[in-house]
């Protein structure tokens, strides 16, 4: 669904600066890795690490939610489901009990750019999970009655995981009501309306177009023998077909907002919630890095400056979070309050926006940019310590970026960013033309947002 | 080589051994041999203790510039003194919120500052504090360390906001269909055992609880002769030792009352329903007593319940999932704790299917408890057990998480190594024995939260004719027949 970010960075090992002013971070090492690529088209990254004879493998399909068509939403996750219904030498729902037989764990999950299958293992089977990834990339089973009863399974998944939790639509309302034009617009998991009107042959259309080996890249990181490897490579995925046709790219752009936007939506909420957000730029641009920063200090946990003000200080609020969600295509900076009991939304409303004006304003204080290099430094380390952190890390990189010298690289913007870029992007982004305000009111009777604290 | 008896177990999905035909030239055939398996070894750690009482772990690991401090103290939810429910959980919160010469705001930037992460809590039988740290900061986080988990201020300002916040997380709890579910089974399983009893308090409990508790609880049970710790990562043992008598050497030691709990109920087998008109799907949860972790039998019965509904395994999934597409996912836990333990089974499904799939649930633990499983089906849950095995000690901190749950549970160090002796040495005929003395499919208790208008008349035909129903709004935990007098 849809995730906070990763990032994977890392730089060389180097003298800690340790200054008197100035807390700099520790350095991670550096990714050792090889990438090659398959006269199909298959782009393979390996990433040798000894430290435990475990094994993990990710293959990701450059394929997300954006790439469906109106109509047709919720193909690609759907199709993470299908990839589990076997394959010409693989029995449906065999895939997950083989790698769990031999001790691995398996999984998938699908965000709006791309749809990731990965598998850790002990590092003996590893022809065994790339002999079945090779099997389901040219031969997956597409049939009428596996088909209709998975989409019973990625019902239940929607109500599980969205319509029966409190707040679970948030995300979708945010979504529907900032976009207009680019697929970004509708969720992850799609409309159920769209797949029970899917054919057999859309979605035998889907797989062909896009579960081809030039749009997928395998990462292999743990413990194996790099020409060993690079042979089982070749033998079990090198031999998946080329594609007949290029992967389609005609994705539909956002058009720029110019006014505004407001909305009050009514959903069975406990308290009603305040969302600002902003329409902002991609993973990879320049500007990217200090959203990061900006959003970080504005938004990200406790010490945040709209936890800080609105949970801590005025008590208008019982949480305050948010996040600039930096994807593949322009998308949003968004911050989010739960009114506490008696107070309203609009004053969260305006609270939020006051903090979005300071950060034009003022930007961030040269303390609290230190302090935000040291969690993004800690936040690499920490992140990087399984291989399956590491083949995800190197995986973005190649897949998201165009560039897996990113995996490293940006480490090192991160730690030049500097004051005057986070206010700069703060006054690039934060215009009132940008802004999209949603309150979520609860509704039904008796509900409000004044309600009184206490039993009803 | 046995993982490679089940590898080629699998082979028997395939029926036939031909030449591609249809599908291109792709051949049909079997799955590729395992390579030369790699030894697996526990990495070496050191179990120590300070002349006060303080258990000490240690394991060195290089990897990454970092290091994972862990500490635990002996007393969490189930320490709470009656009718103060909440008091471990509100404790552990409040000790980060202003400790020694710092308030909370200069904790949290402290901590971020330093590119580090402190995070406290309470279970249901232990408090924590966790700290991890860049290695060259390892004494300003021990020195940070020190100071929440010995001089915590429980300044009243911070005791309304945390006790504010914790009240407003039970009202959202209490409409969330997972906690409220949660929270039920538990009180029908345990009682007023300490176990059935919501760690997260109640309103009335939260509102009653004074700074005086607070300092009293944590007097009693942050001594470190009541407490383990493990350092963990990029930093020698000498040096971690010698970090831990600095900030930790001149920490008093206690006397810790002894903790003896009453006795759970007999089972009661209520089918108790809370009832949320505006549901979609049905949470439900079925179980019963299980045993303390530290018991004979344990092994045994945990693999008994991963193929009820473990990892590896799991006939519930198999039945809820694949087979009927009654559920997104499936799974039962045989949850065993110092004091004793629950089997409990949990799944979801859509309101209309509700009856239909409580009942598979229930008749899957009158099959484990019935039949013999079978010899591949155990093998298969075992190889995965063996073969996961590597997949836990990957990191620093699940090692440490690993030596420090043998200590806590009082169980042996020296076992951690011999994991895969433990696993294959359990049978099908443990596996009976086991089942059919610790599943009783005759004493489950069942919650279902969900739209009880939509699925109570289906109940009876499959088999559940007596049940109660509550409005959500209605259930109080603490009363005997679970409403709101």
């Amino acid at each position: 669904m849809r995730r906070l970010k990763r990032w994977g960075v890392a730089a060389v090992m180097a003298a800690l600066a340790c200054g008197v002013a100035v807390h700099a971070a520790s350095r991670p090492p550096k990714f050792m890795y090889q990438r090659l690529q398959l006269p199909n088209g298959l782009t393979v990254i390996l990433n040798q690490d000894r430290s435990t004879p475990i094994v993990n493998v990710q293959l990701w399909y450059h394929v997300g939610s954006k790439d469906e068509k109106p109509g047709r939403t919720g193909f690609a996750h759907f199709f993470e489901h299908l990839m589990f219904k076997g394959s010409r030498n693989v029995e449906p729902e065999q895939h997950t009990s083989i790698v769990a037989s031999v001790g691995g764990q398996a999984n998938a999950y699908t965000n709006e750019d791309t749809t990731v299958f990965w598998q850790t293992v002990p590092s003996q089977f590893l022809p065994l999970v790339l002999w079945m990834e090779g099997d389901r990339m040219a031969t997956l089973r597409i049939e009428q009655d596996t088909f209709v009863r998975e989409r019973e399974v990625v019902k239940e998944e929607r109500r599980m995981r969205i319509e029966n939790q409190p707040y679970g639509r948030l995300n979708e309302i945010i979504y529907e009501q900032a976009f207009s034009t680019h697929p970004y617009r509708h969720p992850v998991i799609g409309s159920m309306e769209d797949l029970n009107a899917a054919t057999l042959a859309d979605v035998r259309d889907f797989y062909a177009t896009y579960y081809v080996p030039s749009n997928v890249t395998v990462v292999i990181s743990g413990d194996f023998e790099i020409d060993q490897t690079i042979n089982l490579v070749n033998q079990y995925l090198g031999r998946v077909p080329k594609a007949l046709k290029p992967v389609p790219r005609d994705i539909p752009r956002e058009p720029p907002q110019k006014a505004e936007k407001r909305v009050v939506v009514e959903e069975s909420v406990p308290l009603p919630a305040v969302v600002v957000g902003h329409h902002i730029t991609y993973d990879g641009h320049p500007d990217a890095y200090p959203l990061h920063i900006l959003a970080k200090v504005l938004s990200d946990g406790q010490s945040s400056r709209i936890y800080r003000k609105l949970v801590y200080e005025s008590g208008l609020a019982l949480t305050a979070f948010g996040q600039a969600n930096l994807i593949e295509h322009p998308n949003l900076l968004y911050t989010v309050a739960i009114v506490n009991p008696g107070q309203s939304p609009a004053a969260v409303e305006k609270a939020l926006i006051a903090e979005l004006d300071r950060m034009k304003a003022e930007g961030v204080t040269a303390r609290e940019l230190q302090r935000s290099k040291n969690q993004f430094a800690r936040d690499y380390i920490l992140g990087r310590e399984t291989v399956q952190q590491k083949a995800t890390h190197l995986a973005h990189a190649e897949v998201l970026h165009a560039d897996i010298a990113t995996a490293d690289g940006e480490f090192d913007i991160f730690q030049n960013i500097t004051q005057a870029d986070v206010q700069r992007v703060a006054k690039t982004y934060f215009t009132p033309e940008s802004r999209v305000v949603i309150h979520i009111m609860p509704k039904g009777p008796g509900a409000g947002g004044a309600r009184p604290g206490g039993q009803p | 080589m046995r993982t490679f008896a089940t590898a080629a177990l699998t082979l028997t999905v395939l029926t036939t051994l031909a030449v591609a035909q249809s599908s291109g030239q792709w051949p049909r055939e079997f799955p590729p041999r395992p390579l030369e398996p790699r030894p697996v070894s526990f990495p070496p750690f050191e179990v120590k203790k300070l002349a006060n009482g303080l258990t000490v772990v240690l394991v060195s690991q290089n990897e990454q510039p970092s290091v994972s401090v862990r500490m635990i103290v002996r007393a969490g939810a189930a320490h709470d003194p009656k009718a103060k429910m909440g008091l471990a959980m509100l404790t552990a919160t409040l000790l980060d919120q202003g400790a020694g010469a710092r308030n909370a705001e200069q904790i949290a930037d402290d901590i971020d500052y330093l590119g580090g992460i402190l995070s406290t809590g309470a279970g249901t039988d232990l408090s924590y504090v966790n700290t991890i740290i860049m290695k060259d900061d390892y004494a300003a986080g021990l020195a940070m360390m020190a100071d929440v988990v010995r001089r915590p201020t429980f300044l009243p300002a911070e005791i309304d906001r945390q006790r504010q916040q914790a009240l407003s997380g039970l009202k959202v709890a209490a409409e969330d269909p997972e906690s409220v579910a949660g929270m039920v089974i538990e009180r029908l399983i345990f009682g007023f055992h300490p176990y059935g009893m919501p760690g997260s308090g109640t309103p009335e409990s939260l509102q009653s609880l004074t700074r005086q508790d607070f300092v009293e609880f944590h007097g009693r049970y942050f001594v470190p002769n009541n407490a383990l710790v493990a350092v963990v990562g990029d930093i020698s043992p000498a040096d971690a030792m010698a970090g831990l008598e600095k900030y930790f050497g001149d920490w008093k030691q206690g006397d810790v009352p002894p903790f003896t709990p009453i006795a759970p109920p007999e089972p009661t087998r209520r089918v108790i329903i809370i009832d949320r008109p505006d549901a979609v799907q049905t949470e439900i949860r079925v179980g019963h007593l299980g045993i303390p972790r530290k018991h004979d039998d344990f092994e045994a019965l945990d693999q008994a319940v991963k193929i009820l509904g473990g990892e590896g395994a799991n006939r519930l999934q198999q039945v809820l999932r694949s087979q009927r597409q009654l559920t997104y996912g499936a799974s039962a836990d045989l949850n065993s704790l110092k004091f004793g333990g629950a089997i409990v089974a949990e799944t979801d499904t859509q309101t209309a299917s509700t009856a239909e799939a409580l009942r598979v649930v229930v008749d899957e633990f009158s099959r484990i408890q019935r039949e013999k499983v079978h010899d591949a089906e155990l093998e298969a849950a075992q190889d995965y057990a063996v073969g996961h095995f590597p997949l836990t000690i990957e990191t620093p901190d699940q090692l440490a998480t690993q030596v420090l749950n043998q200590l806590f549970y009082e169980l042996s160090v020296e076992e951690l190594p011999r994991f895969r002796e433990r696993v294959l040495k359990v049978t099908p005929d443990d596996i009976q024995r086991v089942a059919r003395w610790f599943v009783r499919p005759d004493q489950l208790s069942v919650v279902l939260v969900g739209n009880a208008e939509q699925f109570v008349a289906s109940l009876k035909g499959a088999g559940f004719g007596a049940f109660e129903r509550i409005p959500i709004d209605q259930l109080d935990i603490l009363s005997a027949d679970l409403k709101k007098q």
